[in-house]
């Protein structure tokens, strides 16, 4: 259920007010239709009402013909004296209809002696079927108040007080017109619709700016580009939104700007005495003194390699390509057995994929790298599961804590808590290399690998990049 | 080695404090070195006379090495070898792409620039007329740009290979259907790295073929020839890289 709701801003506020709105018309609606049905019914009380009072002298089984009384006729031809109650055997009264009717004699001062309501079909009713059969034959008289002689009709009798003759008066009940009912769910649901269709379009003018700005803070976020930039539209706060939007991009992306050339400029200054200190000590006379100068030279500049990735592994320079991932594994493998490290490559399948190969190949360097300096031997295969490509690193060094597994992934974590020097690295490697899968799309996980009886016989590094 | 001492090198660098021990390095390496501060000193010692190799530092004030780079290939038709402190791939390109020789990442081992240095100087005695740097080849759909290292199989797909393997298949390249032994492919391969220098061209081969063939086992372009050595089974053309 909660699945189906909208999500978006335009859904919620459009399905809330599409409900509030059905609601209120349905209320409407049906308090209409009371309305409607109490006039008609009233109407139909204070006809048999006007009938009886007024009490017409004429009846068209006379007639008379008078000048005077032509138009009385006309109108009046169904009041019926009679000497019998004009109930017919099994016929029962419509007490609710009844009691209004004696309400409304009664205020107009009737002395009801007996007083009778009913509903009949107009076929069963002798009078009126005869005097249908008049209308038919002479001209002069007219079915204006709409005698059906399949439909029903409502019947009152009278007898005041003090006289022997009932008073009978009919007229007919509408036929329940299903149209009427039509008219109003039609005109309900037009009302509906157009409230409804107007605020769609309405909040559709506010959202689409937030649409559009929220693909752009998208493109933003991926490219950091300030081109392209939104125009102020919608609504005076949207239009806000956008103005400060805008300027707050143009800050992060003169704050990145800063930061390129920063590192930049620490990368010259620190690299340029390095390769003079690099130079210099080739005059030095002991083979291992100076050997261990040179490593901690290189040292020194892997770690400023890694400061200096990492800073630019979310701003990349260099595009996507498609490219043959274990061809690309493979050649790190192989600079690794060129210089005679114990790195195997298992299987592997050919995957084509975009990726950009410099970086990938650092990634592979560093935890291949880690592998060897924590378990001397590392086992490299590819393989496609699922929608992606996964790189398994395996060793078979130590493994790591399963508490400290997370803690790996961040800056300046090392496996021991003495930060060893003799171990190297600044501890970025596996930073940059989770960095690096994330550039990608991908992950990196770390997990230990664990013998057949549960003991921990080395650590393997996972990364995962997406399939096209 | 007396011929040495006949090589002239010109070091172009801001930094006095890397230029003037690299100097004394390479003059105790048997190289005649002079010294330039900046693009408009290169220019002026250039008038003197030509030397056999330049070293050009990138980012120097005033004129900067990619433009004194282009002037010394155009005008000079100098070698050249970049020392940099950018080392970003697309940083190597551009400064390959000038028509640098070589491009030296600092800080460097000073052994291996003296290696690379030989090697340009090997080259540039060896080819006296050059083929055009940008010149790519292509066999049977596939395409390897010298310049960027790169190599597309018939699909587009960039297969990466190792420095070895580039120069491995760069020797198959440049001669399509010969037989080449063992000893002439170890001559052509060899290079700068000195680990590799005793690799088994064997290794080196089926390296390449576990890259570059349908089935590494069963070969099509790279075949064996029983008792001489390797042939590439198909025929290369060259022509002009694809813009990128």
């Amino acid at each position: 259920m909660r699945r189906l709701l909208p999500k978006s801003l335009l859904g919620q506020m459009l399905l809330a007010v599409a409900l509030a709105l059905l609601v209120a018309q349905t209320l409407s609606g049906f308090l209409r239709f009371r309305a409607e049905e109490t006039r008609r019914e009233n109407g139909l009380i204070n006809a048999l009402a006007f009938q009886l009072i007024s009490d017409p002298r004429v009846d068209y089984r006379t007639g008379e013909t008078d000048r005077d009384n032509r138009r009385q006729e006309r109108r009046r031809l169904r009041i019926e004296r009679a000497l019998q109650s004009p109930v017919h055997d099994g016929e029962a009264p419509d007490a609710e209809r009844l009691e209004r009717l004696r309400e409304v004699l009664t205020e107009q001062g009737a002395q009801i002696e007996q007083l009778i309501v009913l509903t009949r079909p107009v076929a069963e009713d002798d009078y009126i079927m005869r005097g249908l059969d008049r209308i038919r034959n002479e001209p002069r008289f007219n079915n204006r108040d709409g005698w059906d002689p399949q439909g029903d009709m409502l019947l009152a009798g009278l007898k005041r007080e003090g006289q022997d003759q009932w008073l009978v008066a009919r007229v007919p009940l509408p036929s329940v017109d299903p149209g009427r009912y039509v008219g109003i769910v039609v005109q309900t649901l037009l009302i509906y619709i157009i409230l409804v269709g107007g605020l769609a379009l309405l909040l559709r003018r506010i959202t689409r700016p937030l649409a559009a700005l929220r693909n752009r803070m998208e493109t933003f976020a991926a490219t950091r580009e300030t081109t392209g930039q939104l125009e102020p539209s919608g609504p005076d706060d949207t239009r806000r939104l956008i103005v400060v939007h805008n300027a707050m991009e143009a800050r992060i992306a003169a704050l990145l700007g800063e930061k390129d050339v920063m590192l930049g400029a620490i990368g010259h200054d620190l690299k340029t005495p390095l390769a003079a200190l690099r130079v210099r000590i080739e005059s030095v006379e002991d083979d291992s003194e100076r050997a261990k100068m040179a490593a901690t030279i290189e040292d020194i500049t892997n770690s400023l390699d890694d400061i200096l990735s990492l800073a630019r592994v979310g701003r990349p320079s260099d595009p996507l390509e498609r490219t043959e991932l274990s061809a690309l594994v493979a050649s790190v493998v192989e600079e690794y057995e060129d210089m005679g490290e114990n790195v195997e490559l298992a299987d592997t399948q050919r995957i084509a994929l975009r990726l950009r190969s410099t970086w990938l190949r650092r990634a592979l360097r560093n935890l291949i790298g880690n592998a060897l300096r924590y378990g001397e031997k590392a086992v490299v295969s590819v393989e496609k599961t699922g929608g992606e490509a996964v790189i398994r690193i395996e060793d078979n060094g130590p493994g790591i804590a399963q508490d400290q597994i997370a803690d790996m992934l961040e800056p300046f974590t090392r496996g021991e808590a003495s930060r060893n020097r003799e171990t190297g690295g600044a501890g970025l490697g596996l930073t940059l290399a989770r960095a690096i899968a994330e550039q990608h799309g991908g992950t990196l996980t770390l997990a230990n690998r664990l013998s057949a009886s549960g003991d921990v016989i080395g650590l393997v590094a996972q990364i995962r990049l997406p399939l096209d | 080695m007396s011929e040495q001492a006949e090589i002239r090198i010109l070091l172009v660098d801001d930094e006095a404090s890397l230029r003037e021990p690299l100097a004394e390095y390479l003059s105790r390496q048997g190289f005649s070195v002079e010294q330039a501060a900046d693009a408009a000193k290169a220019r002026s010692l250039l008038l003197d006379g030509k030397p056999d190799l330049v070293l050009l530092d990138i980012m120097m004030p005033g004129e900067d090495g990619l433009s004194l780079c282009r002037h010394l290939i155009e005008a000079k038709q100098l070698p050249v070898i970049f020392l940099s402190a950018k080392g970003e791939a697309t940083d190597r390109i551009v400064g390959l792409e000038i028509g640098a020789d070589d491009y030296v990442v600092k800080p460097f081992e000073p052994r291996e620039l003296v290696a690379r240095i030989r090697s340009v100087l090997r080259r540039a005695s060896k080819q006296a007329v050059p083929v055009e740097a940008d010149a790519q080849y292509e066999f049977e759909g596939w395409k390897l740009d010298p310049l960027k290292r790169r190599l597309t199989d018939p699909e587009g797909t960039i297969i990466p290979i190792s420095s070895a393997e580039f120069r491995l298949l760069c020797a198959f390249l440049d001669h399509p259907r010969q037989v080449l032994d063992r000893d002439r492919l170890l001559d052509m391969v060899q290079g700068r790295e000195a680990h590799l220098f005793d690799r088994a061209v064997d290794n080196q081969v089926s390296r390449l073929r576990r890259k570059i063939e349908e089935d590494s086992r069963d070969p099509k372009l790279i075949q064996t020839v029983w008792g001489g050595g390797y042939r590439l089974a198909a025929d290369v053309k060259r022509c002009a890289a694809d813009e990128v």
